[in-house]
């Protein structure tokens, strides 16, 4: 078993490396509320619902990196990969709420997989206790160069013009991108017709830039790149604000479409962890995300960074519930 | 010339001491890691990333990029030695990568794989620096229609994988499309045969399941003491002979060219690219009645078609900056960690960096090949421990390998029940590469039909009025149409005989 002892080896190298990479600020304040008692005597786990290298886990990471450093304590990223971070979730409302284990949320997959009763969720919104947002990732629509269609208003009025001609890609049924087409026919009547790529982002992009597809939907993140160089325009953003990495593209609701669908990406524990953990946890991971240095590096990675504390956060997740509860049906409608 | 002068700087600054060893760094992590089933080259880049933090950019991608291709060798070693496959890709190596191995050939199996490796890889490179653009383009072609033609093309050539019997040879290949079903469906979004199981959502992985079939099963054929054991080759034994050089050439050559096109085309697993090549030798390979028994030309094949869609999947990333793989999506994270936006621009701007980059492909290749010819002796020594403790060892080695996929339990239990039916099928005749191959292409064929008919607002003629899918098209029938004439043309003497072509 030589080769498990190098492989081991090799990881404990790269959390070694990563930890001498990350320069933290704080100077290593102990936070209040005592966290040594919640996080010192064992490793903490992080539960990561998707793949090692996607960009939850990328993100995840960092977070785990800079909060050993804040609180002083190990905290071992764990990958439970599966539908759509279902398996995570399921992983981390069943672990012990003794502030050992922790999981990350992403919006909207948590969400709806708790509202469709086909997903069979064996959690609902009270299993988990949130500790905090990392990534609030807004979706946003993009056309070829070449296209006519230049603003948010261009693209309503095509669509509402001739109901369903113009076709979008998606990255599946009930995913971000097909709230979006379905949020923007509730709001302004206008019927756009997706094309659901459940594999994922690469294949979507493939068939809207050989012309399969007219309309290319993703998040903000995705398409920046393709944005920066010159292959894709994106016409408008559906976020409550301009994004900073395209801020001269309109978002829907500026031009009077309120349509917003953001992915988001943020922490929790499971029910029942002790409150001072949880609060110990939301106050390092507030220290975490006011590091200009740590924001820095999340954006170089393209994680749009947005911190809302547990409060805050709860509140969000009650409130997005709201949203998708009435998009959900209209999801069914469709099967 | 320009693209010359810029290549020979490149070569310039990979060449240097550092990032020598920094690529030999990397293809031995990479061939370590691609020895666990389970860990592939996508979680080996993420988890090493942090490694290079410290390093300057150029050399981070070198390093990086060597892991990605030091796995598909890995992979091939436990694929030809011990039946296991490390990935997807490997799995089809395994039929005559094996059969070589059990009549003490596994020498030249691996050496052979490493050669076409590559010449394959090599190749796909020079594509990569002499017509970029233009292959990126081609890559863009092909949509949702042209790809469920192209995966046609791949089902008609099952006809070549059936071997001695039709009736067993769809048993293999239904029960391939019935595990690729499980999961939820890509359009409705509804659950199918998960009994509601959130594991079983992302359908069946192929990892648990062709190591079960293949690596648990052959253990427990051995256990009834059916089946031949492995033993290790002797010292004279590890070198192809001229015959193998002679027969392996066509192969590689096909190999490539498969492995190269399909590559370029974004989104398309190397697993593809080698079962193509691999059905494309049993079709039409001048020594086909062989494969399925230990032809050189079943290992060289897959294994050339995998490494020149590893190089050639790289294209689109320079290019478009559309990863075409979850390894190359950790890749590319890696460039943009370090601040730079793979895409057109990038060669423009870095243009010292992207030919560095591709310099150090042509160098990591040209490493791989003097780092795994020399150790083929080392590894096929694994064959001499004594058979009861190395089929422990493999057990244990396959259990740890299908946790490891997925952090998951699941995915032992689904190992070893496909190692019961790995079983059953060997003690029963049923050969298992119709499986492998239903099992990679149905998800793909259920996907690209759905969204060709979602684009063509369910007008099936979407599939003949696009030309290059209605010449795939055609290529297919003209597959199928072949074997059902050849069948009937065979003397009935000879039709009666096994063609030893089952596995």
């Amino acid at each position: 078993m030589r080769r498990l002892t190098v492989f081991s080896a090799a990881l404990a190298l790269a959390a070694v490396t990563a930890g001498c990479a990350d320069t933290s600020e704080g100077g290593g304040a102990t936070t209040p509320g005592d966290p040594a008692d919640c996080f010192s005597q064992r490793p903490i786990e992080l539960v990561v619902g998707y793949d090692a290298g996607g960009s939850t886990d990328v993100g995840a990471r960092m977070m785990a990196t800079a909060l050993e450093s804040k609180l002083d304590a190990t905290i071992n990223v764990v990958n439970r990969p599966g539908a759509g971070g279902q398996v995570g979730l399921t992983a981390l409302a069943n672990a012990q709420p003794d502030g050992q284990t922790m999981g990350t949320v992403n919006f909207p997959s948590a969400i709806v997989s708790v509202l469709d009763e086909s997903r069979q969720a064996a959690y609902d919104r009270n299993s988990f206790a949130p500790i905090g947002l990392q990534v609030i990732d807004p979706s946003a629509v993009a056309v070829r160069p070449d296209s006519p269609i230049r603003t948010p208003t261009d693209l309503v009025e095509a669509a509402l013009a001739a109901p369903g001609r113009l076709q979008a890609t998606t990255t599946g049924p009930a995913s971000n991108e097909h709230f979006v087409l379905l949020e923007l026919e509730r709001v302004t009547g206008a019927t756009i017709s997706p094309v659901h790529f459940s594999e994922g982002g690469a294949p979507a992009t493939t068939a809207f830039l050989g012309g399969n597809v007219d309309l290319l939907l993703a998040n903000v993140s995705d398409l920046t790149p393709m944005a920066a160089n010159g292959e894709v325009r994106v016409i408008g953003v559906f976020g409550d604000e301009r994004s900073p990495f395209l801020p001269d593209v309109p978002t829907f609701a500026e031009e009077g479409h309120d349509v917003e669908v953001a992915s988001s990406r943020g922490y929790a524990f499971p029910a029942g962890t002790p409150q001072e953990c949880v609060t110990a946890m939301s106050e390092a991971m507030g220290e975490v995300m006011s590091d200009q240095e740590f924001i820095r590096k999340m954006q170089d990675l393209g994680l749009a960074p947005s911190h809302k504390d547990a409060e805050a956060y709860a509140q969000y997740w009650t409130e997005s519930t709201e949203v998708f509860e009435t998009l959900l049906p209209l999801v069914r409608a469709e099967r | 010339m320009d693209t010359f002068s810029d290549l020979l700087a490149g070569f310039a600054a990979a060449l240097t001491p550092q990032n020598l060893v920094l690529a030999l760094i990397g293809c031995v992590i990479g061939t370590l890691l691609g020895l666990l089933p389970g860990i592939g080259s996508t979680a080996g880049i993420a988890i090493l990333i942090p490694l290079t933090f410290t390093l300057d950019t150029a050399s981070a991608i070198i390093m990086l990029a060597a892991i990605f291709y030091g796995t598909a060798y890995g992979g091939t070693i436990t694929s030809v030695l011990l039946n296991i496959p490390g990935e997807g890709e490997s799995a089809i190596t395994c039929i005559d990568g094996y059969e070589m191995t059990k009549k003490g050939r596994a020498g030249v199996a691996l050496t052979i794989a490493g050669v076409g490796s590559f010449i394959g890889g090599t190749i796909a490179t020079i594509g990569l620096v002499l017509a970029a653009e233009p292959l990126a383009d081609l890559g863009l072609r092909i949509g949702p229609p042209e790809f469920f033609s192209l995966v046609i093309v791949g089902i008609a050539l099952l006809v070549g994988l059936i071997g001695e019997s039709v009736v067993t040879g769809l048993i293999s290949a239904s029960v391939g499309m019935l595990i690729a079903m499980v999961g939820i469906d890509p359009i409705a979004g509804l659950p199918r045969f998960t009994f509601g199981s959130a594991h079983l959502f992302d359908g069946v992985s192929f990892v648990p399941v062709l190591v079960g079939v293949f690596g648990l099963g052959e253990l427990l054929a051995n256990a009834g003491g059916t089946a031949r054991r492995p033993s290790a080759p002797t010292l004279r034994e590890l070198l192809p002979t001229r015959t193998d050089l002679r027969r392996a050439a066509p192969a590689i050559g096909r190999g490539t060219g498969i492995g190269f096109l399909i590559g370029l085309v974004p989104g398309v697993t190397n697993a593809i690219s080698s079962l193509l090549a691999y059905s494309s030798e049993r079709k039409i390979s001048r020594y086909r009645s062989e494969l399925g028994s230990g032809a050189v030309e079943g290992v060289a094949a897959p294994e050339t078609a995998n490494n020149a869609h590893a190089n050639a999947a790289l294209v689109p990333l320079f290019t478009l900056g559309i990863p075409t793989s979850p390894a190359i999506a950790v890749l590319m994270g890696a460039f943009l960690m370090n601040g730079l936006t793979p895409g057109p621009r990038l060669f423009v701007e870095e243009p010292l960096l992207v030919w560095t980059v591709i310099a150090s492909l042509f160098i990591g290749n040209a490493i791989l090949l003097l780092l795994n010819v020399p150790l083929v002796g080392l590894w096929t020594r694994l064959l001499a421990i004594p058979y009861p403790v190395l089929s422990a060892l493999i057990l244990v080695f396959i259990i740890i390998g299908s946790y490891a996929i997925n952090n998951s339990i699941i995915d032992v239990y689904l190992m070893l029940f496909f190692g019961v039916v790995g079983l059953v099928f060997r003690r029963l005749n049923v050969p298992l590469a119709p499986l492998v191959l239903t099992l990679i292409l149905g998800p793909l064929i259920e996907s690209a039909l759905r969204q060709s008919l979602q684009i063509s607002r369910g007008d099936f003629s979407i599939f003949l009025t696009r030309p290059i899918s209605l010449t795939l098209l055609i290529v297919a029938a003209v597959i199928v149409v072949s074997s059902v004439l050849g069948s009937r043309l065979k003397p009935q003497g000879k039709a009666d005989l096994p063609t030893d072509a089952t596995v």
